[in-house]
This record gives C-alpha cells, sequence and structure tokens, in this order.
C-alpha cells in the first residue's frame, strides 16, 4: 500500500443543471486492493465510475487515475478495463468476436480471448451469439472484456445487479480471483452485503457525497456494540436492571432481556462487571453476550442520514 | 483511428454479412437491368422522363446505365443502414464499450466511418461489375448493340458513374451519420431522414420548382444520377459537399463533447 493510489479524486463534482449527481467527491483508492464503491441507487456511483473512464467530463474537481490526470483519459485508460451500466456488446456477434472487436480497437493480442473466456466460465460458450446469452454469462463476457489487456485497474459497476443467488456467489469468487498482485479492483453495489465478503476497503457514498473511506474493517469497528443480558428468571428482570442502573449502566429492556450500550467500553470488562453484580445478589444469568450492529446495518444507518 | 477500422472490418468480414451483402447485390444488379432494359424505349418512341431509350443504352456509357439508375434509389437505403448503425451503436451501449478503450472520439468515429465507408465503395464496384455483366447478358434479348460499352470511353462512362454515385452515397452516410448522433435515437432519426429526404423534399419541389437547387436530399439525386430536379452537377456537387462538411463537422463536436450516459 505504499504505491501511489490507483485512484485520488479532490472535489470531484458533476452537475446536471440544477441537480447534483456528485458532489465534492474526495477519495482514495490504494493500489491492489478490492475496493467496494457502495451506495443506494441514484448516489453517484455510475456517474463518478464514467468520469474515471472518460465517459462523463466533471463539473469541477480534479483526481489521478493511476498516476496520470482525469482529464487525459488516454493516458491511462490502455491500463484500464471496465464494465458500467451493464455489459452492452453486439447482439449478432458471438462472444468471442466481440470480445475480438474489443481487442482490435485497443491493440491488444487476440490470443489472450480464448483464456478470458475460460477464466470467466464461456469457454465452451464462446461461438455463440451475445444474444443467446443469459444475464449471468453477459456479466462474465463483459468482465472478460475489460480483463483485456491484463489491466492494473479493473472498473466494475453493480456487476452482482440481477444475478441470481447462485450467479452473486459465482461472482463474488471471480471477483476475488481477479484480484491479487498489482491489479486494484473497484467494484461497486448498493448492497453492501454483496461485497463486504470480497472487499478489504470501502467507499460509502450517498446524495453524491463521502460517507464513509477506509479498510472495510474499520466500519465495522465503528459498528456500535450492545451488551445482551437476560436472567433465568424474568421477575428478577427489573431488580437486574436497577442494580446495573445504580452502577452506571442504563439497560433498555427488550423482549425479556436487558439491552446495554456498550458505548466505548470494552464489552469484555462490561460482561464481567454484570456478572459480578448479577452474581452478588444471586441472580442467576441464563444469557451474557456482546452483539454488534451488522456491517449493513451500519451501511444503512450511514446511508440514512446517520452520519452525514 | 487505425485500430476502429480494423475493428469495424471485422464485424463486416463476417460470414453471414458477406453471404447477405453478396446475396443482396446480385439482387440489386439483376433487377436494375432487368428494369432499365425492359423499360428502354424503342427508336421513335417517346421517352419517359429519367427513362432510357434502346439508342441511349448503345452508347459507350450503356453498359452502367442501369447501375447509375439502380444508385439513385440505393442512396435511401444508405442513409436508413447508416442511422440504424450509428443510432444502435448510441443506443445500446456499444459505443460506450469502445469508448472505454479507446477515448479519443473523433478517431474512433473516423475509424468506423471509414471502415463502413470502405465497405460501401467495395460493395458499390462489385455491384457495378455484376450490373454490367447482367446488362451484357440482357442486352442482346432487347437488341441493344454492346459494341460501343468496353473501348476507353465505356470505362471513362463507367468510373465517371462509379465516382457519381460513390460520391453520392458517401453523402448520404455521412448526414445518416450526423442525423444518428444528433438524434441517438434509431426510430426518431429513421423517421426525420426519411420523411425529409422524401416525401418532404419532394412536395416541396413541387410547390417551388427552386427547392432542386437548395435541398440536399433533391440535390443528392442529381449529383448520384447526373442532372435533374433544376440544378447542375457541379452545383449539386459544391452544395452537398458544404451541407456534409458542416453536417458532419457539427456532429463530430458533439460526439466529442457530450457525456456518454447510455
Amino acid at each position: 500500500m505504499s504505491d501511489p493510489p490507483a485512484v485520488q479524486l479532490r472535489g470531484l463534482a458533476k452537475r446536471y443543471g440544477s441537480r447534483a449527481a456528485v458532489e465534492g467527491l474526495t477519495i482514495d483508492v490504494p493500489a491492489g486492493v478490492v475496493a467496494g464503491f457502495v451506495g443506494p441507487n441514484g448516489a453517484g456511483k455510475t456517474t463518478t465510475m464514467a468520469m474515471l473512464l472518460g465517459l462523463v467530463r466533471p463539473s469541477a474537481g480534479t483526481g489521478t487515475v493511476l498516476g496520470k490526470p482525469l482529464e487525459d483519459p488516454a493516458s491511462y485508460l490502455g491500463q484500464v478495463g471496465a464494465l458500467i451500466e451493464g455489459p452492452a456488446f453486439y447482439r449478432g456477434l458471438t462472444g468471442a468476436e466481440n470480445l475480438a472487436v474489443l481487442a482490435t480497437v485497443a491493440g491488444h493480442d487476440l490470443a489472450e480471448i480464448p483464456v478470458l473466456l475460460d477464466l470467466v466460465g464461456l469457454g465452451a460458450r464462446g461461438d455463440d451469439r451475445f444474444r443467446t446469452y443469459s444475464l449471468g454469462m453477459k456479466q462474465r463476457l463483459g468482465i472478460a472484456g475489460a480483463l483485456l489487456g491484463d489491466p492494473r485497474l479493473l472498473i466494475l459497476d453493480e456487476p452482482i445487479n440481477g444475478l441470481d443467488p447462485a450467479g452473486v456467489h459465482e461472482m463474488r469468487g471471480l471477483i476475488g480471483q481477479l484480484a491479487g498482485g498489482e491489479r486494484t479492483v473497484l467494484v461497486s453495489s448498493h448492497v453492501l452485503a454483496e461485497l463486504e465478503q470480497v472487499c478489504d476497503w470501502l467507499i460509502v457514498v450517498d446524495h453524491g457525497r463521502l460517507v464513509f473511506q477506509g479498510p472495510a474493517a474499520e466500519l465495522l469497528d465503528r459498528a456500535d456494540a450492545t451488551l445482551v443480558v437476560a436472567p433465568e428468571h424474568v421477575r428478577d428482570l427489573d431488580r437486574l436492571q436497577g442494580l446495573l442502573a445504580a452502577a452506571g449502566h442504563e439497560g433498555q429492556l427488550d423482549d425479556g432481556r436487558l439491552q446495554i450500550a456498550v458505548n466505548g467500553d470494552d464489552p469484555r470488562t462490561l460482561a464481567a462487571v454484570v456478572n459480578r453484580a448479577a452474581g452478588s445478589e444471586g441472580i442467576i444469568l441464563a444469557e451474557l453476550r456482546v452483539a454488534h450492529t451488522s456491517l449493513e446495518d451500519r451501511y444503512l444507518s450511514m446511508v440514512n442520514g446517520g452520519d452525514r | 483511428m487505425i485500430c476502429m477500422f480494423e475493428a469495424e472490418l471485422l464485424k463486416l468480414s463476417r460470414r453471414r454479412v458477406t453471404l447477405a451483402t453478396v446475396a443482396g447485390t446480385l439482387a440489386f444488379a439483376v433487377l436494375a437491368a432487368t428494369a432499365v432494359f425492359l423499360s428502354a424505349t424503342g427508336p421513335g418512341e417517346p421517352s419517359a422522363p429519367r427513362g432510357t431509350s434502346v439508342e441511349s443504352l448503345a452508347q459507350a456509357g450503356g453498359a452502367t446505365e442501369a447501375f447509375a439508375i439502380g444508385a439513385s434509389f440505393a442512396g435511401i437505403l444508405v442513409l436508413v443502414l447508416f442511422i440504424a448503425n450509428v443510432a444502435g451503436e448510441i443506443s445500446q451501449g456499444t459505443f460506450r464499450t469502445l469508448l472505454m478503450r479507446e477515448p479519443r472520439r473523433i478517431a474512433l468515429l473516423a475509424g468506423k466511418m471509414a471502415a463502413l465507408l470502405a465497405f460501401v465503395a467495395g460493395v458499390l464496384a462489385f455491384a457495378e461489375i455484376l450490373t454490367v455483366a447482367a446488362s451484357t447478358a440482357i442486352a442482346p434479348t432487347q437488341d441493344v448493340s454492346t459494341a460501343s460499352w468496353f473501348g476507353v470511353d465505356g470505362l471513362g462512362a463507367a468510373a465517371a458513374d462509379y465516382g457519381s454515385a460513390l460520391a453520392g452515397l458517401t453523402a448520404w452516410a455521412l448526414l445518416g451519420m450526423a442525423l444518428a448522433i444528433f438524434v441517438r435515437s434509431i426510430p426518431i432519426a429513421l423517421a426525420i431522414g426519411i420523411v425529409w429526404s422524401g416525401p418532404f423534399e419532394h412536395l416541396l419541389h413541387d410547390a417551388w420548382i427552386g427547392a432542386g437547387e437548395w435541398f440536399p436530399g433533391l440535390l443528392l439525386e442529381t449529383l448520384i444520377s447526373g442532372g435533374g430536379n433544376g440544378a447542375s452537377v457541379t452545383r449539386a456537387l459544391v452544395l452537398v459537399a458544404v451541407y456534409v462538411c458542416v453536417a458532419a463537422g457539427a456532429a463530430g463536436i458533439v460526439f466529442a463533447r457530450r457525456d456518454v450516459t447510455v
């Protein structure tokens, strides 16, 4: 991670009339990571990616991609592969013919094509016309197209969108397979759960603004934790709540349990305090555990306005 | 630009496209030659407007007369094909896919158009050869002498007919490309292109005879068929060149600067 960032954006903005699709976006994507670019529909993910790819002209801001200025896409796009807004290929051409057209346009070696078709699991269907492919196959052909020329940066816009559960599983595996070495993968989705297993870096945007960026583990660390406590007998619940309140730990009653906010304390220490207090009054605990807010809940709280 | 040229040729050189093109060109040649020779008027018979006679067919340019007349009707077909091709690339997102590989947009567009026009030039040459062959086969059945067809004058007339047809169809193609880039939708661009160049300009010409000296569709007919509609071929060539340069230039600027959101 000592290399310069694969993508560095400073105050990037895109406005359509009075509507801002992207507003002052400042992000860094370290080289070599699989970065999840997450946000609800309309958050500005595709527009940002389109600006990285020279398809859309920014209204303001600057940036670099692979160290080259954003204003000069021709200087870096030879090392970038992308799939954006769904796979768009010639319907009457076969998968292999479509890749041959792309490879010829970019001046890449046509010998790559069978290898890439095998890599994405289309080796046996490469000579079938694109129009006969299922959505999952189209997405995989799109990824094969993006991999032409062995790019250093791979930009994938919602590659999992619309796939069935088996397709989602396959695509996640493929994305994980594509990462590694010097390649950086920037992959977007509106569902964090689709990406959290494969991403080691996360960028969360909402309404065109950055909400979070950093290692995926950091987002998890920020997630709120609560201590869930349940006495063996429900009749002891009020007594336990009073006991803990006297010790400075307010708890909320919830379905026969006490929920105590950890509030930055060490959850294990707090659990020991609770256990000791209950034991001193002869209350037997049937349940004592730390519950983390899930990453998805944390993400949803961010994009619903909590962290803006 | 060269890479895009090669990529477009890759699409055009597929077996399916080649077979369809050969079949279409063969049908064009046979139909054009048959229609022209069967409708040719004999000595002393009144000739129809833009019609041919046995006498004119026996002259040096007689071998390619059917080709020239047939090509004048191909303009609208070329317009439709180029609108469908370019607007299709935009609306189906394939231009977006290509632009991520070749961000120099003008080079991309120029390479694509050069390949398509090279293809048109090749098909046109093939059509002329087939039409001459068909005409040669039909001529004896209509008592048309072919003695003057294959001399120097005949070859000159063939080259001139080919040049006029190529210039005219290139203009139709570039106007189709421009319309497709401006409008981006296949059905809307086709509707505008067909209605404007077909009924609209001809109705205008019926109402105002001077329309033939100014409007692009009428000027293109004049250019390809070597006269008619009240304008000289030179005037048609110059004005069409101006219109095409303005339209293609404006389309190039729009294509280079517009955000690609499809």
